[in-house]
């Protein structure tokens, strides 16, 4: 069964690099996963046997700390690629926040396939570089900003990444599901429950963006929103 | 004008990268006294990185750094996994204390590592530590700067760089083997700025074989043309009794003492008339670049990289050879990769040698320092006779003045810079060879 023609993602992930015969050659050493809300993927500190292309869901890169308490480093979309390639070391963990499709790889066949395919290997360095951006947006969101800065990044990045599925390359929904609840986004954001559903009431208050259900999102004002993210930003 | 006096030149002295220098590190420190020093780290505190990759793709015959060629894949993923594992230490120990301004790679050529692992290497020290927006500097060998490492370069928002240059001439190149022509460098220079470097420096030597005057006038001529931000002009040290590789140096190709001391004052001169602000005793800027500010506003300092503008107290020294600057302490990592790696793995900070700071080392180390980097210092009351006796060496010359209380360098004094500052070193006393010579 050919699952790349039909991938959600194929037009923004890692494969996007190759033609449509490679893709499929990609495909054939690809194996799909679905995991559950809590499911861990890969483990930190053992040593780096699978990269992953994500299709569906979001999923979160977290290292453990010697006290036992867990810091989030990221949160990853669909498209996103995780997993380092042509490295020894993964250095965090990536568990499942949500219900994950993802697309598989075992390194070794991963990197023999890149060797032979130089446009590939040259993706997966824009797309490190890219995770780099997004490190440095993330550690501003964790160590700077004040909550309602770190809410509205939040919410334009989801509303950048949680695109309807099929589309490329496309302006950002203004409509999305949150793809978790209130508790889980203040784990995410280092908030507690009360603040971040306070400053989700001040941004409908000030009509940012509309509450219609407990899981739907709708943003009125990108501008606004965008204005309130942006004072915390490089 | 410079005075050439050979008699005051005659002993060689440190360059006082750091005082106490390396020379004096014993292994009375080690892990546990590098553990305690990062213990007394408060929050917040400035914390600058320096992480050494000692990898060259080719090794120059005249170089003293701790370098070994990058020939081989498994030896270069071996210590970086080695590296991953310190920074992820080091940084858990701190615990979210100290806040991480700056990162310096150098080397060796950082640029002898994969682009794509520099990434993530970068990633996960700004992970580690915190660093969301950390000022990167690096070191880059020009004869491999790829397209990867370009775009690398750019994405990462690397602000200073500095390029090992030495020498424009052909068969200078030729006799140190390190061939890089002008063409290239020309070029790579234009990448580097589009890449968005703001800072670039080039490292220039004087001394080399079949070098003169004229050879190094070229040579400062086409720096010129190409504007970097910086220059600092070394003099080359032969010393292969110490550093095996430059046994392949003709030293009968070496200019004398005296051609070398000429060398330096032309290349002074000559940067300084076109509109180059001398740094402390062998660096230059461009009058808006912030080590030349830093300079004139009395905000110089000095560390194993040479002059900077960078004020924070802590340095910490990532990778094999790498030393880490405390307050109260200076640690040097293990110098051999292999028991570096070793260290690592079994969990264990790979500090092998250093040297305890002490209230009087302090006060010693202000002083040199001062000297080198403002020509200008506070004299200690307790000068001994000899000390006085150095100093009327040079006063008589018209190289210093001693005026209430306080030490001042003439203009005309740069030479003797290292010299002067040898006299308040109580560790000279007992110090024979080693040392490359002040010119």
């Amino acid at each position: 069964m050919d699952h790349c023609a039909t991938c959600y993602v194929r037009n923004r992930a890692i494969c996007s690099a190759l033609e449509v015969d490679e893709v499929t050659a990609l495909g054939r050493i690809g194996r799909h996963h679905r995991l559950v809300p809590g499911q861990t993927l890969i483990w930190e500190g053992e040593d780096s046997m699978l990269v992953a292309n994500v299709i569906d869901g979001v999923l979160k890169l977290s290292t453990s700390l010697s006290d036992g308490r867990e810091q989030i480093v990221g949160v990853v979309y669909p498209s996103d690629f995780i997993g380092r390639p042509f490295g020894t070391r993964v250095q965090h963990n990536v568990t499942a926040l949500t219900d994950a499709h993802v697309c598989t790889f075992s390194s070794s066949d991963f990197e023999r396939f890149a060797r032979e395919h130089p446009e590939l290997e040259h993706k997966l360095l824009e797309r490190t570089l890219g995770e780099l951006d997004r490190t440095r947006r993330w550690l501003l969101l964790l160590g700077r900003m004040t909550a309602s800065e770190k809410l509205a990044n939040f919410l334009l990045d989801m509303s950048e990444r949680l695109t309807p599925g099929g589309s490329c390359g496309n302006s950002p929904a203004d409509g999305f599901d949150l793809p978790f609840g209130r508790q889980q986004i203040a784990d995410i954001l280092g908030l507690t429950i009360e603040t971040v559903s306070r400053r989700l009431n001040d941004f409908k208050a000030q009509k940012i963006i509309a509450v219609p259900s407990r899981r739907r999102i709708e943003i009125l004002d990108r501008t606004a929103l965008s204005d309130i993210a942006a004072n915390a930003t490089l | 004008m410079w005075t050439h006096y050979p008699e005051l030149l005659r002993r060689p002295v440190p360059r006082y990268t750091s005082y106490p220098t390396a020379a004096d590190f014993d292994e009375s420190v080690g892990e546990d006294q590098f553990r305690a020093a990062l213990d007394e780290v408060a929050p917040g505190t400035p914390v600058s990185l320096y992480v050494h990759i000692p990898f060259c793709e080719e090794i120059c015959w005249y170089c003293g750094c701790n370098t070994a060629r990058s020939n081989r894949r498994s030896r270069l993923e071996a210590y970086l996994d080695a590296l991953h594992e310190e920074i992820a230490m080091v940084a858990e120990h701190l615990g979210g204390r100290g806040q991480v301004a700056r990162i310096a790679f150098g080397g060796g050529s950082p640029n002898a590592i994969e682009p794509l692992d520099f990434v993530r290497l970068l990633g996960d020290i700004m992970v580690a530590f915190h660093a969301e927006n950390p000022l990167l500097s690096i070191e880059i060998d020009p004869r491999h700067v790829s397209a990867g490492w370009l775009n690398v370069l750019r994405a990462a928002r690397v602000r200073y760089a500095s390029m090992g240059v030495q020498s424009f001439d052909p068969k200078v190149q030729a006799a140190i083997g390190r061939v890089q022509p002008w063409h290239h460098i020309e070029s790579l220079t234009g990448s580097l700025r589009e890449a968005g470097v703001q800072s670039l420096n080039f490292d220039l030597m004087y001394g080399l074989p079949h070098q003169d005057r004229a050879v190094l006038m070229e040579t400062l001529e086409r720096t010129i043309d190409l504007s970097p931000d910086r220059v600092a002009l070394f003099g080359y040290a032969h010393v292969p009794h110490l550093i095996a590789r430059q046994r392949r140096i003709d030293a009968s190709a070496l200019p004398d003492e005296k051609e070398r001391f000429e060398m330096a004052e032309m290349g002074h001169d000559y940067l300084v008339a076109h509109g180059y602000q001398p740094v402390g005793f062998d660096h230059f800027a461009r009058p808006g670049d912030p080590l030349a500010i830093a300079a004139q506003e009395h905000r110089l300092h000095r560390n194993f990289q040479g002059f900077t503008d960078d004020s924070a107290g802590h340095l910490i020294g990532l990778g094999a050879s790498a030393i880490s600057q405390f307050p109260g302490l200076y640690a040097q990592n293990a110098k051999n990769a292999g028991v570096y790696r070793t260290a690592v793995a079994a969990g264990r900070f790979p500090v092998e040698r250093g040297i305890v700071r002490s209230a009087a080392s302090r006060r010693c180390g202000a002083l040199i320092s001062d000297i080198l980097c403002h020509g200008d210092g506070a004299l200690p009351d307790d000068l001994s006779p000899a000390q006085t006796e150095r100093l009327e060496e040079f006063e008589q010359r018209g190289l210093i003045r001693i005026d209430a209380g306080r030490i001042r360098l003439d203009p005309d004094a740069l030479p003797y810079a290292r010299t002067i500052a040898a006299i308040f070193d109580p560790l000279m006393v007992h110090k024979i060879g080693g040392f490359s010579a002040p010119v």
